[in-house]
């Protein structure tokens, strides 16, 4: 898959691109919007993520351009101005996505993947996970058939660790995408390890729940 | 008190005074004015007296007889003439009592002596002190009603008429200063006035009032701009710590430290939206226009946070009506409002406690929710600085920042949401939120 990062702030484009590479993704980088222009031009794209400002330009023009050439591609804006009026003139101009500043870069992978899949039709059958099998479309958890009953938290946080199987997620990673951007100030809160501790109990009772890790001190992984 | 009061209750006063002054004087007056009456009457008739004898002669009156007294039916007037020795003259007026046909009165006396036919006569005029003094009681009633009159009549002017010089300031005073609401309109009209005084007023509330907004948006613009310009940066530190972590030569000592790093990133990165979202609250970027019914709103955020009451073993009560609708309010910002108003329920309260969240009409018609918990409380002379933004209040750990209260303001500002707070150490905290008009 190729993607196109039109971001100015060079050190944050490199950290993209770094952490994309490792998904097997190749990035080329543009840090303006000349170049930005000039690369969609030139090349073919599955991905292009746009900054919204750049020194010599409005991103939004540049989503403009690339639609004309790169009509199948998938946009993703990622700015810091997240006010109501650019997002919805984003979507307008045919955005998929709207990434607002600070995100992590695995919320980034998990929002290229979800549009991925559902612009490409990309269905999965069921994701093996020891004995248990998920279904993240249906939002399923089964073993031999039988269905388990998880809550809609518990299955948020199961699906978010099985899209980045064999890396460890920190707990401030998964609350984040689980409780967004709410104002939540108890950063030393332990409702993930609650959380966890409950799938656990649900899911041992089926069967062994050993490929779900505990990292000392950083989080959890789900075992490749 | 107000001016015009005050003013009216001086001037009244002022001129009561000057009244009880004249009216103490008053009997003095009247007798001074009766007497010098007296005395111009006596040296009248004396006149009178001087021409019938120059026309006819003393014997007009003597008629052979050596002396000669007349005096009228009530003895308030005689006169007499009788001879004296040449070398008397005399003209003076004077107080003496007189005997009458048995009758010792008191007289005021004009004596006067005169030549006629080479004799020296002397003429006595007298009036009766009774008479003279006969209209005092009269004529200072009189005197002191029509006074009375006329205090009543100036106060009456004088209370219009402050009234209509005071106006201004009362205009000044409901336009400018009652009732205002931050940030405050600068629309106003200037007060109409020819008090220079008032004018100057005016104008420097306007002044001032312009410069207030002024400063008030610039810190808004500031905050905006600030919190927009820190988005870039810790998105670089999160990315990078991220990259970091997933470096598979990684031991585990150095993972912790990124994880504890990431943390704080996170925690920087939190406040900075904080501050960010109450820019934009105030700088009224959210849509009001949405109707939410609380209850579903609460099963919401119950929902969200649900987890958080079995840690703690907190028993919730919700008693709102299945009915009840907010109007013209934004969803997000109600969520957020009251996802904070729990969350601290839950954050401050004790082990198994409780937390009432209750839903009324007020007799007025607006609606009122109420937020109660059982947990630790707020110091009271802090209650008035909980809505501060970094403020932070009985507090033995770290669990937050400080600006989830300010968060809640700001929103129930933004809203017309009467927010207020009840609390004392260890007796709870109840926060109480009127919806300003129609919610059915």
């Amino acid at each position: 898959m190729k993607v196109l990062i039109v971001e100015d702030e060079k050190t944050l484009a490199y950290e993209m691109e770094e952490f994309l590479k490792k998904s097997f993704y190749q990035c080329d980088l543009a840090h303006s919007f000349q170049s930005g222009v000039m690369q969609l031009e030139l090349n073919q794209y599955d991905f292009v993520l746009i900054d919204l400002s750049l020194p010599d330009g409005d991103g939004l023009e540049i989503l403009k351009h690339a639609k004309e050439n790169n009509p199948e591609a998938v946009y993703i804006i990622i700015t810091a101005r997240t006010n109501l009026k650019d997002r919805v003139m984003g979507l307008d101009l045919g955005a998929d996505d709207y990434l607002a500043k600070p995100f992590y870069l695995l919320e980034l992978q998990s929002r290229m993947q979800a549009i991925a899949r559902r612009k490409f039709n990309i269905t999965e059958d069921l994701i093996a996970m020891g004995k248990f099998g998920v279904d993240i479309q249906k939002r399923l958890i089964v073993f031999s058939q039988q269905q388990i009953e998880l809550s809609r938290k518990e299955f948020d946080l199961i699906s978010y660790l099985l899209l980045h199987k064999g890396r460890v997620l920190t707990r401030v990673q998964l609350s984040e995408h689980i409780w967004g951007t709410f104002v939540n100030d108890d950063y030393d809160s332990n409702y993930i390890d609650a959380h966890i501790k409950n799938i656990r109990k649900k899911l041992n009772a089926y069967s062994e729940t050993d490929w779900l890790e505990t990292v000392r001190g950083v989080g959890y992984r789900i075992k490749k | 008190m107000k001016l015009s009061t005050k003013l009216t209750l001086f001037i009244a006063g002022s001129k009561l005074v000057i009244v009880l002054l004249f009216v103490l004087a008053l009997p003095f007056l009247v007798k001074e004015i009766a007497s010098q009456y007296a005395n111009y009457t006596l040296k009248q008739q004396r006149k009178k007296v001087l021409s019938i004898l120059k026309e006819n002669g003393i014997d007009y009156y003597l008629r052979g007889e050596p002396n000669y007294g007349g005096y009228t039916m009530l003895k308030e007037e005689f006169i007499a003439f009788s001879p004296v020795g040449p070398k008397v003259i005399v003209n003076t007026i004077k107080n003496s009592q007189v005997l009458i046909e048995g009758d010792t009165l008191n007289y005021r006396i004009l004596s006067y002596s005169f030549r006629s036919k080479n004799r020296n006569y002397l003429m006595e005029i007298g009036k009766a002190d009774a008479s003279i003094n006969r209209y005092n009681k009269p004529l200072q009633r009189f005197t002191l009603y029509v006074l009375i009159t006329l205090i009543v009549l100036t106060i009456l002017i004088d209370l219009t008429f402050i009234r209509i010089i005071v106006k201004p300031l009362a205009n000044i005073i409901n336009t400018k200063l009652i009732n205002k609401e931050f940030p405050f309109r600068t629309d106003h009209e200037r007060i109409k006035t020819s008090t220079t005084d008032f004018k100057y007023l005016d104008d420097s509330l306007v002044l001032l009032i312009s410069q207030i907004n002024e400063a008030f948006y610039k810190e808004r613009e500031f905050t905006s701009n600030a919190s927009h310009e820190l988005m870039t940066p810790i998105t670089i530190l999160q990315n990078k710590m991220e990259n970091l972590l997933a470096e598979e030569s990684l031991d585990e000592s150095s993972a912790i430290a990124i994880v504890e790093m990431m943390k704080t990133v996170d925690r920087l990165k939190k406040i900075t939206n904080s501050l960010l979202l109450i820019s934009r609250i105030e700088n009224e970027q959210y849509i009001r226009k949405e109707q939410i019914k609380p209850l579903q709103l609460f099963h919401e955020i119950i929902e969200e946070i649900g987890h958080r009451f079995e840690e703690k073993n907190i028993s919730l009560v919700l008693d709102i009506s299945a009915d009840a609708v907010l109007q013209d309010v934004n969803k997000d910002l109600m969520f957020q409002l009251f996802f904070n108003l729990i969350h601290n329920a839950i954050k401050f309260n004790r082990q198994d406690g409780t937390i009432s969240v209750s839903g009324i009409f007020l007799n007025d018609g607006r609606y009122q929710i109420k937020v109660c918990d059982s947990g630790i409380g707020i110091p009271t002379e802090d209650v008035p600085f909980i809505f501060n933004r970094f403020m932070k209040t009985n507090l033995n750990s770290q669990v937050g920042y400080g600006l989830g209260l300010a968060i809640v303001k700001s929103i129930a500002v933004y809203h017309r949401i009467k927010i207020t707070v009840e609390s004392g150490v260890d007796k709870g905290t109840t926060f109480k939120l009127i919806f300003k008009g129609e919610s059915a």
